[in-house]
C-alpha cells in the first residue's frame, strides 16, 4: 500500500520536524550551547575561568534527576503544567522560521503577528506557574515580569511593523516567507541603512525577553531569589531553565530571519546555513554577554523607561524612515 | 406567499415582551412559574433567531415583515417594517446567545435576592428590546427600542441597591447619560424625518443617496452618531458603563457587555454603512478609527488601575468595543470582517468573564481583588473557565480573541499602507500594545483572585452549582471553537453580515420593491478582500497537544517512581506571608494583589494622574464629557462632510 506508506512517512517527517529538527531537540541543544557560551565568555570577561561550555547540559540533567517538591500552597496541576506548556510552544515556534531562504517546515502556517503572540506564551507560562506556587517572592517576580513584558512589547511591535512595511512596500505583508524571499532578492535587511536602528532595537529586546542582566529584574537572584522560580525544584525547574535557553535560541533565530535572511547559499544551504546560523547566533549572544558583563541590574521602572524611550525611539526612527520609502 | 419563518423575528421580540408581562402578573409569588416563563421565552426567542440562519445566511434571503400589512404605497413606506438582513441577524445571534446564557446562569445566581419577579420582567424587557432593535427596519422604532433598553438597563443596574448602595449611584449615572444619548438619537430621527419624510431605513438610505447631504441631514447624522456612541460606551461617553457594569448583578453585566453595547455598535454600523453610506469617505473612517483607538487605550489603562473584579471587566469591555469600532471604522472589507468577528468574540469571552465574576461573587460574597486569593483550589471549574476567557481576551493563540485581533491588525496596517496615513500606523501600534496591557491586567486578576495565597476567610468557599457552571462551559467551548475554526465562522457567520453592510442595495430593494435602489443611485458594491497571511490554529493546536502529551507522558512516568513531596507549610497566622498578597496597602510591600504594576504606573504617573482626575465620579463632569464629545463629532461632521 504505497499511499499508506507515504502517509506514514509524512507523519514521521512531521514528527521529526517537531521533535528533532528544527523543533524541540535542535532548539534545546542549541539553546543550552548558547547559554554555555554565554557563561564561559562572561566568566572570561570577568577574569574568571568559568564553567565548561557544556555546563548547562550538566545542570539540566542534574536537575532532572532531583526530587520535585510541590509546596502545599501551590496548585499542583497548573504548577506542573506551566513549564511544559512554555517549552512546547517555544519548540513549535522554530517550525515557522525559514532559514536562509530555505522554506521553514511549516512557513505558510503562521506570520509575524502570530509569532509575536506565540512569543508571549512562554512568558505567560512562567507568570502563571510562579503565581500558582503561592509564594510572595513569586508575586514580586511576576509583577516585574509583567512590567518587563509591557516594556519590550512596544518596541518589538514597532520593529515588526517596520519589517512588514519595508518588505511589503505598498502591498504590505506579514508573511515570514515573503520576508525571506524579499531578502534573497534585495539583500539582508540589516544592510539597509534605514533598518539598522530597528535591528539594534531588536538586539536590545533579546536580553529583556530572555531575562539576562541588566534586564533580569523579574528573576533577580540576589534580590528576590529568582522570583517566579523560587518554589520550583527538580524537573519543572530544569524545564524552566531550558525554556530560558531555548528562548535565547528562538530569539536569535528570529533575528536572523528578520534581518539576516539575504545570504543565498545555493545548493550548500544546509551546511552553509548551519555554519552561518551558528556564527550569527554566537555573535548575537556575544552582544548580550557584553552588555551583561559591563552593567548592573536596572530597577524595574528604569527598565520600563529605557524600553519605551530609547529602544522604542530607535524602532520609531526606522519606522519613520521606512515609511518615507528609505 | 409568506414563509412560516418570516413570522419568527416579530414573534421572538413580541414573545419576550409578552413573557415580561406574564412574569409580572403570574410570577411574583411562585418561583417555578416565574423562572419557567422566562426560560421558555428566552429559549423560544433564541431558537427562532438561530433558525433564521438557514434562510438568511445560507440562502441569502432578506426577510421583510410589515406590521399589520402596511406595505409601502406609492413609493413611500408608512408602516413599521421589520427587516432582517445579514447584519441584523448577526447581532441577533449575539443577543440570543447572551440572554440565553444569562438566564440559565440567573437561576441560582439570583436565588438569594428578593423581588425576583421584577428582575425577570426587566430582564425579558431588555432582551426583547435589543432583539427588536437589531431586527427593526424603522428608525423611530429603533429609537423606541433604545428607550426600552436604556430604562430596563437602568432599573436592572439598581436591582441590588439594598445590599449595595453604590448600585443606585451607578444607575443614576446611567440614567442621566443614557437619557442624553436617547434625546440625541431622537433629535436625529426627527431631523431625518423632516428632510426625507419617511422613517423607513431602506427608503431613507435610497433618498439620501439621491438627494445628497443637506445641513439638516448632516446635523441629524452627527446627533444620531453621538446618541448611538453614548449607547455603545465609547470614549468620551464611556463613564456610566464602569459604574453600571460593576454594580449590576453579574448576569446583567453579561447582558450589558454581550448585547447592550453591541446594540450601540450595531446602530453605528447601520447608520454609517447603510443609512448615510459615508464609509467611503476618508474623514469618517479617520473619525471612527480614532475614537476606537482612544477608547481601547483609555479603557485598558483605566482597567489596569482597578481593584474590583467587575469594574476591571467593565473597563475591558469598553476597551474591546474600541477594537470593534476601530476596525469597523476602517471601512474596508477586511476591517469589517475583523470588527464583526471581534464583536462576536467579545460577546463570548466577556460574557464568560462576567459569569465567572458572578460565580466568584456567589461563592465568596465579594468581587474586591484585595480580599480574594487562591480560589483555584476551591473553585477549579470556575478557574479553568476564567483562564479560557482571560487568554481569549488577551489574544493568546489559539483562542478566539487572537483570531479576530489578528484580522484587525492586518486590516489596520493594510489601511495604513494603502492610505499612506501615518495615523493608522500609530493606531495599529496602539492596538497591538493594548492587547499586551489586557494580558497584564488579566494576569493581575489571575494572580490576585485565583492563584496566589488564600486568605483565611476563604477556606470554606465552595464551587458554584452546575446550573451556573453550564453556561460558563458552553461559552468556554465556543471561545475555543471560534478560535480554532475561525475560517468557517468567518465564511458562514461573519461573511453574510459583511456583505449586508457593504452592499445595501438588496436591503433597499427587498423593502421598497426591486429597482428602487438603482433608481436612487445606490449601486451594488464589490466585495473583494485578501488576507495578508495565513494562520492555521488547528494545525498549531494539534502539534501542541501531541507534543505536550508526549512530554507529559515522559514526565509522569518519571514522577511516578518518586512522587511529589509536600513540605510543611507555615501556619496562616504568620504575618510575614500575609504581607505580600491580600492588599494591606499600609505595609511596606508594594505588591498587593491589586497593585501589580507599580513599576509601570510609576513611569506613567503623569498620564495616570490626568486620567484619574478626569474620571472624577461626578455625574455633572460626565455629562460635560458627553457634551464635549457631541460637539467634537458635530464640528467634525460639518467641517469634513459637507
Amino acid at each position: 500500500m504505497p499511499e499508506f506508506v507515504s502517509n506514514l512517512l509524512n507523519i514521521l517527517l512531521v514528527a521529526l520536524h517537531v521533535l528533532v529538527f528544527p523543533g524541540l531537540l535542535f532548539a534545546a541543544v542549541g539553546g543550552l550551547l548558547l547559554a554555555g557560551i554565554d557563561r564561559k565568555v562572561l566568566a572570561r570577561m570577568q577574569r574568571r575561568v568559568g564553567p565548561p561550555i557544556v555546563q548547562p547540559f550538566y545542570d539540566f540533567f542534574k536537575l532532572m534527576g532531583k526530587e520535585t517538591i510541590i509546596p502545599a500552597a501551590a496548585r499542583p496541576g497548573i504548577y506542573q503544567a506551566a513549564p511544559i506548556i512554555g517549552m512546547v510552544s517555544l519548540s513549535l515556534m522554530m517550525l515557522f522560521f525559514p532559514i536562509f531562504g530555505h522554506s521553514a517546515a511549516f512557513a505558510t502556517k503562521a506570520d509575524l503577528i502570530v509569532i509575536l503572540y506565540l512569543l508571549t506564551i512562554p512568558a505567560v507560562a512562567l507568570i502563571i506557574g510562579g503565581s500558582a506556587s503561592g509564594s510572595p517572592f513569586a508575586g514580586v517576580g511576576i509583577s516585574r515580569e509583567m512590567v518587563v513584558m509591557l516594556g519590550y512589547e512596544l518596541p518589538l511591535v514597532m520593529v515588526l511593523l517596520t519589517v512588514a512595511k519595508k518588505v511589503g512596500g505598498d502591498t504590505m505583508t506579514f508573511a515570514l516567507e515573503d520576508i525571506a524571499v524579499w531578502q534573497l532578492a534585495n539583500g539582508s535587511l540589516l544592510f539597509h541603512w534605514s533598518m539598522i536602528p530597528a535591528a539594534i532595537a531588536f538586539l536590545l529586546i533579546i536580553p529583556a525577553e530572555v531575562g539576562t542582566q541588566p534586564f533580569d529584574v523579574a528573576e533577580a537572584e540576589t534580590e528576590i531569589c529568582e522570583g517566579p522560580l523560587i518554589e520550583y525544584s527538580g524537573a519543572p525547574l530544569a524545564i524552566f531553565k531550558l525554556n530560558t535557553a531555548m528562548k535565547m535560541f528562538v530569539m536569535t533565530a528570529l533575528f536572523q530571519v528578520l534581518f539576516l535572511g539575504g545570504i543565498d547559499l545555493g545548493k550548500y544551504w544546509l551546511l552553509g546555513g548551519a555554519v552561518l546560523f551558528v556564527i550569527s547566533a554566537v555573535l548575537t549572544v556575544l552582544c548580550m554577554t557584553f552588555i551583561h558583563a559591563i552593567t548592573a541590574r536596572l530597577k524595574v521602572e528604569h527598565l520600563f523607561k529605557f524600553y519605551w524611550t530609547v529602544v522604542a525611539g530607535l524602532a520609531l526612527v526606522s519606522l519613520v524612515l521606512v515609511w518615507f520609502g528609505l | 406567499m409568506i414563509q412560516f419563518y418570516e413570522h419568527f423575528p416579530v414573534i421572538s421580540v413580541m414573545g419576550l415582551f409578552l413573557a415580561a408581562f406574564l412574569v409580572e402578573i403570574f410570577g411574583n409569588k411562585n418561583k417555578t412559574i416565574r423562572y419557567g416563563i422566562s426560560l421558555i421565552a428566552c429559549l423560544a426567542a433564541a431558537a427562532m433567531t438561530l433558525y433564521l440562519i438557514i434562510p438568511v445566511f445560507r440562502d441569502g434571503k432578506i426577510i421583510s415583515y410589515w406590521m399589520g400589512g402596511w406595505a409601502p404605497e406609492g413609493g413611500y413606506a408608512f408602516g413599521i417594517g421589520y427587516e432582517i438582513d445579514g447584519l441584523g441577524l448577526f447581532f441577533g445571534i449575539l443577543t440570543s446567545i447572551t440572554f440565553l446564557m444569562s438566564v440559565i446562569f440567573s437561576k441560582r445566581y439570583m436565588e438569594r435576592d428578593a423581588h425576583l419577579g421584577h428582575y425577570y420582567t426587566l430582564f425579558l424587557m431588555l432582551a426583547g428590546s435589543v432583539l427588536g432593535l437589531v431586527f427593526t427596519g424603522d428608525v423611530f422604532n429603533l429609537f423606541i427600542m433604545i428607550e426600552i433598553m436604556t430604562f430596563a438597563a437602568v432599573a436592572l443596574t439598581a436591582f441590588r441597591h439594598g445590599k449595595h448602595p453604590e448600585a443606585l449611584e451607578g444607575a443614576f449615572k446611567y440614567l442621566v447619560l443614557g437619557s442624553i444619548g436617547s434625546s440625541l438619537t431622537l433629535l436625529g430621527v426627527a431631523l431625518l424625518y423632516l428632510s426625507t419624510h419617511t422613517l423607513n431605513m431602506a427608503q431613507i438610505s435610497a433618498l439620501l443617496s439621491s438627494q445628497g447631504f443637506k445641513p439638516t441631514t448632516l446635523f441629524a447624522f452627527a446627533m444620531m452618531l453621538s446618541g448611538l456612541a453614548v449607547k455603545s460606551f465609547v470614549v468620551p461617553f464611556h463613564t456610566p458603563a464602569a459604574d453600571a457594569y460593576a454594580t449590576a448583578p453579574a448576569s446583567v453585566s453579561t447582558l450589558f457587555s454581550g448585547m447592550v453595547n453591541k446594540a450601540g455598535i450595531y446602530g453605528m454600523i447601520r447608520l454609517t454603512y447603510i443609512l448615510f453610506r459615508v464609509m467611503d469617505r476618508e474623514s469618517v473612517m479617520l473619525l471612527l478609527a480614532l475614537i476606537g483607538a482612544l477608547t481601547m487605550f483609555v479603557g485598558v489603562t483605566m482597567a489596569l488601575a482597578q481593584h474590583d473584579f467587575k469594574r476591571l471587566l467593565a473597563f475591558h469591555s469598553i476597551s474591546q468595543i474600541g477594537y470593534v469600532l476601530m476596525s469597523v471604522g476602517l471601512g474596508s472589507v477586511l476591517g469589517l470582517y475583523g470588527g464583526l468577528f471581534h464583536a462576536l468574540n467579545h460577546t463570548l469571552f466577556k460574557g464568560l468573564l462576567f459569569l465567572t465574576a458572578g460565580a466568584v461573587y456567589y461563592a465568596t460574597g465579594t468581587t474586591n481583588l484585595d480580599k480574594l486569593g487562591g480560589l483555584a483550589k476551591r473553585m477549579p471549574a470556575t478557574t479553568a473557565c476564567f483562564l479560557v476567557g482571560a487568554f481569549a481576551i488577551s489574544g493568546i493563540p489559539p483562542f478566539n480573541g487572537f483570531a479576530s485581533k489578528w484580522l484587525i491588525y492586518q486590516a489596520a496596517y493594510e489601511k495604513a499602507v494603502q492610505s499612506g496615513n501615518f495615523v493608522y500606523v500609530i493606531i495599529t501600534i496602539t492596538a497591538l500594545l493594548v492587547s499586551v496591557m489586557t494580558l497584564a491586567s488579566f494576569i493581575k486578576v489571575t494572580s490576585a483572585a485565583f492563584l496566589g495565597q488564600q486568605p483565611a476567610s476563604l477556606k470554606e468557599v465552595k464551587e458554584v452549582p452546575f446550573s451556573m457552571q453550564l453556561p460558563m462551559f458552553i461559552m468556554s467551548a465556543l471561545c475555543l471553537i471560534c478560535g480554532l475554526l475561525y475560517r468557517p465562522v468567518l465564511t458562514y457567520l461573519v461573511g453574510p453580515a459583511v456583505s449586508a453592510a457593504m452592499d445595501p442595495s438588496a436591503y433597499i430593494d427587498t423593502m421598497m420593491g426591486s429597482g428602487y435602489a438603482i433608481t436612487h443611485g445606490v449601486l451594488p458594491s464589490s466585495m473583494g478582500f485578501a488576507m495578508i497571511s495565513a494562520w492555521d490554529p488547528r494545525f498549531w493546536l494539534l502539534l501542541f497537544i501531541i507534543v505536550t502529551c508526549a512530554v507529559t507522558l515522559v514526565a509522569v512516568s518519571d514522577a511516578r517512581t518518586r512522587g511529589p513531596v509536600s513540605l510543611p507549610q507555615p501556619g496562616e497566622t504568620d504575618a510575614k506571608h500575609a504581607t505580600f498578597f491580600g492588599g494591606e496597602k499600609s505595609t511596606h510591600s508594594h505588591v498587593s494583589g491589586s497593585d501589580l504594576f507599580w513599576g509601570f504606573k510609576k513611569d506613567l504617573k503623569g498620564y495616570f494622574h490626568v486620567i484619574g482626575d478626569l474620571h472624577s465620579g461626578r455625574t455633572n463632569d460626565y455629562a460635560l464629557w458627553v457634551v464635549l464629545g457631541v460637539t467634537v463629532i458635530m464640528l467634525f461632521t460639518f467641517i469634513f462632510l459637507s
